[in-house]
């Protein structure tokens, strides 16, 4: 395991304000631990867009399945092998590979809307046949594990690599209610600084200063941010950003407990402005960088949700590594319709199939790293904090060139403390490609890390929990 | 929305487009009086954007370049119908942008109590006792980062803030120490962070705002910053409640390099010169192109903008059809200039009338939106439609199936193939609206070259682009360029986007005689894009608010 320099206390807060105290980490050397109970349960949500290299039949012909297990039932090496999910083969044990998630046919008036913005909030838009100028109608679940889940009402933690612009404004999967998308943390920096809240090597007189002035200056703003508040003809936008803006405001001094070892902040640092770029390597690198800082943040406390999101609504600018040759590849979304233009009508693209899985493997290997930091902060009671919570891959569209709604992949990583199944590639709702499941599929995941829910997202959609997932 | 065109409801019957920003349909109507013009509603808080922080902090504390701070701050995440970055109602403070504003607050006051230059002009040594420096520093100082004079309620807390903070810096003295603590406070202030209107007396169906609120509103949509002490002053006289008075200063301040700054920063914007960045054609067939072609454009851009708009004191007209610009040897290979160029300077030419006029016939453009082979007219057509004529195209229809594999045809047929078939759904939108505006420019390749034929036949440029909702006959996109710089609701939409841009909301039903007489005076020559800024910020939808909140 990775030797963490961390503070002498770290603290997770849980529901109801219970706070469970680590043992006095003191020394670089020792791992940290968390507590292995449904307090420090978690949703990490990591999204790749314009589906997978699954079997399928297209105009150009038929392409035989590069992604999904071989076999429904236990996930083996021979079930795995050759497909884009042997990167995950070590986790198998700790695999729940979901078949036959289907979304709603809302009317986003676009396949990757109706994708992206209805993943995580199993929701239509805000007005329909918009488009890429779509909204999401509701909440996303990432925003409301936090809302429950985490202390003194912060919010969940949205991170996004890749170009922050491009079709659907680039973030598109994370919003606080109807028509209310999130900003990201789109420098893995930020994130980290947001983290610890200040240079954890101050002597603790220097951090007694720092916390004073820091407590000067926010009570000076809330008082002043009370007073706009109370100005009698300000709106109801108005007000919520303000609102937003008081929960913002924090003292710091908890967080100083928790950093990176000093390798890791290197990484950080040299990052550059490689978190905006269109070069799959470094999107992929920022996106590892992400998840170092949100498993960091999910062993502090600091937060319970997470969601990473890679490249905008159709990742259309993000060219990966062609594994093959070491190039890269036409920018992600034209080999995801097998030809060169955002749409069907430009140049075919020699097998693109192949090269779609070979984008498919990518994610799959960074979401193995993000698995592999949560097992690096081992539970005084065993197992990792991997095994405490969910970490979801998933893709907002089942494959490329139909934009399909159906099947679209989940791969779900650690139990929430034993709760749900593993090992398995699992068919839900019995295979049938009719029953609209995301919204349950929501319900089960919230319901596995802590937060029971059985109505979440559009209530026209098939509400409760899909209990094939639980053990 | 604006008023409705008849002449429109018949042509995208069949496409369901709209004009502005809010479906019109049949029977819509603007319920105002013919020529009336009201403040449409709009936040009280607008956020400053990431850019307008640093030239703010800039200017507050004289520094000769922006810290670089704010560029660590976390992105904000726009609505997907914004054309602009400063949407006032879309952007807030959550906790990673707190967090990152609590840093850069600590690490500007702590450059400016270490910096004797900068501490001097912040917090200037008057003399006398430092009880009362210390609140001439924060009336002083709090001014200026508050956009307004701080009430007496605020420099006692402010000072009571400067007395927190003896010995909580260290060493540092306890006048220091509470300039630096003061500092970090009205960094983080909202007063600082949001551009707040309070105004709310209401005179009729208005509220005019005070002499500090315009201040702001002027500074912010010409400079993109804070007022200087001229429009302070300005401000403090009482100057800024007359329209002559904010003429006087809207055009003293358009003549200041700032300003240039913003027009180009409105136009790179409106012309989406972001997306030039991916500008990566196929080394397979344009193996020459400079890797840095996409930098090349964005200079062109910017040189031709500002060339337009101040030296020639231009109008729109001369942006959307002239065939002047600036190239460096990469360019120049592409427009098939003689003579010699270098790469790192750029010089004025005139390009070829009968093959390049204005913007839309210029490298970035064309090969930002094509594939990495060949031009791409729809996502030509479809800015051209949306963005420059304001006319709404309703997203294609999903799982379109594709158009199979055809050889031997042009870029052209293939499309017209795959979209125009007679009675598919595609054809509604294709056929009348996007194909008509992106054909003409059949005759740029990929990275925006000339070229007259296309798998070896010759290219078709001609079509009927929907202009003014009237299909209209151009044989290029030299035509279409003639065309454009006529049309009425080009150059109304052209007001549409500086009203979004300086006042940070769309333009609404309320702004449509604004938008409506300044279209028609850019159209017909009357106003050059400066003069067309003065007017609008000299409105009274600029100037004051409306009696309904957003």
């Amino acid at each position: 395991m990775t030797n963490l320099k961390l503070g002498r206390r770290i603290v997770l807060r849980g529901l109801g304000g219970a706070v469970l105290t680590l043992p006095f980490l003191e020394s670089v050397g020792r791992p940290p631990a968390a507590h292995a109970d449904s307090e420090t349960s978690y949703a990490v949500f990591f999204r790749q867009a314009n589906g997978v290299a699954a079997a399928q039949s297209t105009e150009l012909g038929s392409e035989p399945e590069r992604f999904w297990p071989r076999d429904v039932g236990a996930l083996t090496t021979d079930s795995l092998r050759d497909r884009s999910l042997d990167e995950l083969t070590d986790y198998r044990s700790q695999l729940l590979v979901l078949g036959n998630v289907n979304g709603q046919n809302f009317d986003y008036g676009d396949g990757h809307a109706r994708g992206a913005l209805q993943c995580l909030t199993a929701r239509g838009p805000t007005v329909t046949g918009a488009g890429g100028d779509s909204e999401a109608g509701g909440e996303s679940l990432d925003h409301r594990l936090g809302r429950e889940l985490n202390a003194d009402g912060r919010d969940s933690w949205f991170m996004y690599a890749g170009r922050n612009s491009g079709w659907l404004g680039g973030p598109c999967i994370s919003y606080r209610g109807a028509g209310d998308r999130r900003s990201p943390i789109h420098d893995p920096r930020e994130g980290y600084m947001t983290l610890v809240g200040g240079d954890a090597g101050l002597s603790a007189e220097a951090q007694r200063q720092l916390a004073e002035r820091g407590r000067s200056v926010n009570d000076l703003v809330r008082s002043q941010l009370a007073r706009l508040m109370s100005t009698p003809q300000l709106s109801r936008a108005d007000r919520d950003r303000i609102d937003l803006h008081q929960s913002a405001i924090r003292d710091i001094e908890v967080r100083l407990a928790c950093q990176l070892p000093d390798d890791r902040v290197a990484e950080l640092e040299g990052l550059g402005m490689a978190y905006d770029s269109t070069d799959g390597d470094e999107v992929l690198a920022a996106a590892r960088l992400h998840m170092d800082v949100a498993a960091l943040a999910i062993a502090c406390g600091v937060t319970r949700s997470v969601a990473i999101q890679v490249g905008s609504g159709n990742d259309g600018s993000t060219r990966y590594r062609n594994l093959a040759t070491g190039g890269q590849l036409e920018n992600y979304h034209y080999l995801s319709h097998r030809r060169l233009s955002h749409d069907s009508s430009g140049a075919i693209i020699s097998d693109a199939d192949q090269l779609h899985a070979m984008v498919d493997r990518q994610f799959a290997a960074t979401f193995r790293h993000l698995l592999d930091r949560l097992g690096e902060y081992a539970m005084p009671s065993g197992g990792t904090l991997l095994d405490c919570g969910v970490s979801c891959w998933l893709n907002d569209l089942g494959n490329g060139p139909a934009h399909s709604r159906q099947n679209l992949p989940w791969i779900i990583a650690g139990s929430a403390g034993g709760v749900l199944r593993q090992g398995e590639y699992l068919q839900v709702s019995g295979g049938d490609r009719s029953a609209v499941n995301i919204a349950q599929l929501l319900n089960t995941l919230a319901t596995a890390v802590g937060v029971p829910m059985t109505n979440f997202g559009d209530s026209s959609l098939p509400g409760g929990t899909l209990d094939e997932m639980f053990v | 929305m604006r008023v409705f065109l008849p002449s429109l409801a018949l042509l995208l019957v069949a496409c369901q487009g709209f004009v502005g920003d809010t479906p019109v349909r049949p029977g819509d109507r603007n319920d105002l009086p013919e020529g009336v013009v009201l403040p449409a509603p709009q936040t009280r808080l607008a956020r400053l954007t990431h850019s307008q922080w640093e030239r703010t902090t800039q200017d507050l504390f004289g520094l000769d370049e922006p810290t670089g701070l704010g560029t660590s701050f976390r992105a904000d995440s726009l609505p997907g119908d914004a054309v602009f970055d400063n949407p006032g109602a879309a952007l807030d403070v959550d906790e990673v942008l707190w967090n990152g504003y609590q840093r850069a607050a600590g690490a500007l006051a702590e450059r400016a109590t270490s910096d004797a230059a900068i501490l001097a002009r912040v917090a200037p040594d008057t003399g006398g006792a430092v009880e009362d420096q210390a609140e001439r520093f924060v009336r002083d100082f709090g001014a200026r980062a508050h956009r307004r004079p701080l009430t007496d309620d605020e420099v006692g807390e402010y000072l009571h803030v400067y007395a927190t903070a003896a010995g909580l810096f260290g060493p540092l003295d306890a006048h220091t120490a509470g300039v630096r603590l003061v500092l970090e406070a009205m960094l983080q202030s909202p007063w600082f962070l949001y551009r707040v209107e309070t105004s709310r007396d209401p005179d009729g169906r208005i509220i005019p705002l005070d002499g500090w609120e315009v201040a702001s509103r002027l500074s912010y949509a010409l400079w993109g910053s804070m007022p200087d002490e001229e429009l302070f002053a300005a401000a403090a006289a009482g100057m800024l409640t007359t329209p002559d008075g904010v003429v006087t200063q809207a055009r003293r301040m358009l003549d200041d390099p700032r300003a240039e700054a913003t027009v180009v920063d409105f136009h790179r914007q409106l012309f989406d010169v972001r997306k030039f960045e991916g500008i990566v054609p196929s080394p397979d067939v344009f193996g020459d192109v400079s890797p840095r072609l996409a930098e090349f454009a964005t200079r062109e851009h910017d040189l031709f903008v500002t060339e337009m708009v101040f030296n020639r004191d231009g109008g729109y007209r001369d942006l959307l059809t002239s065939s002047d610009t600036f190239v460096n040897d990469e360019l120049a290979r592409i427009y098939e200039l003689d003579g010699t160029y270098s790469t790192e300077t750029f010089e004025p030419v005139s390009l070829d009338p009968a093959q390049r006029r204005g913007i839309f016939t210029q490298v970035g453009f064309l090969a930002a939106n094509a594939t990495t082979r060949s031009p791409d007219p729809i996502h030509r057509g479809v800015y051209l439609a949306e963005r420059i004529a304001c006319v709404h195209i309703d997203a294609p229809p999903e799982d379109t199936p594709p158009p199979g594999v055809m050889a031997g045809l042009t870029n052209r047929q293939t499309i017209e193939l795959h979209t125009e078939q007679p009675g598919s759904i595609c054809a509604g939108c294709h056929a009348q609206i996007i194909n008509p505006f992106g054909f003409p420019f059949e005759s740029y390749d990929a990275i925006g070259m000339w070229q007259t034929t296309d798998n070896g036949q010759p290219i078709d440029t001609s079509g009927s682009p929907p202009v003014d909702g009237v299909p209209t006959p151009v044989a290029d996109a030299v035509q279409l360029a003639d065309a454009l710089a006529d049309s009425e609701w080009v150059h109304e939409c052209y007001v549409r986007h500086w009203i979004e841009f300086t006042l940070g909301r769309h333009a609404a039903a309320e702004d449509q005689a604004l938008v409506a007489d300044l279209g028609e005076r850019s159209r017909a020559g009357e106003l050059s894009i400066k003069e067309l800024i003065v007017s609008l910020v000299t409105s009274r939808a600029f100037l004051t608010r409306s009696i309904e909140e957003l």
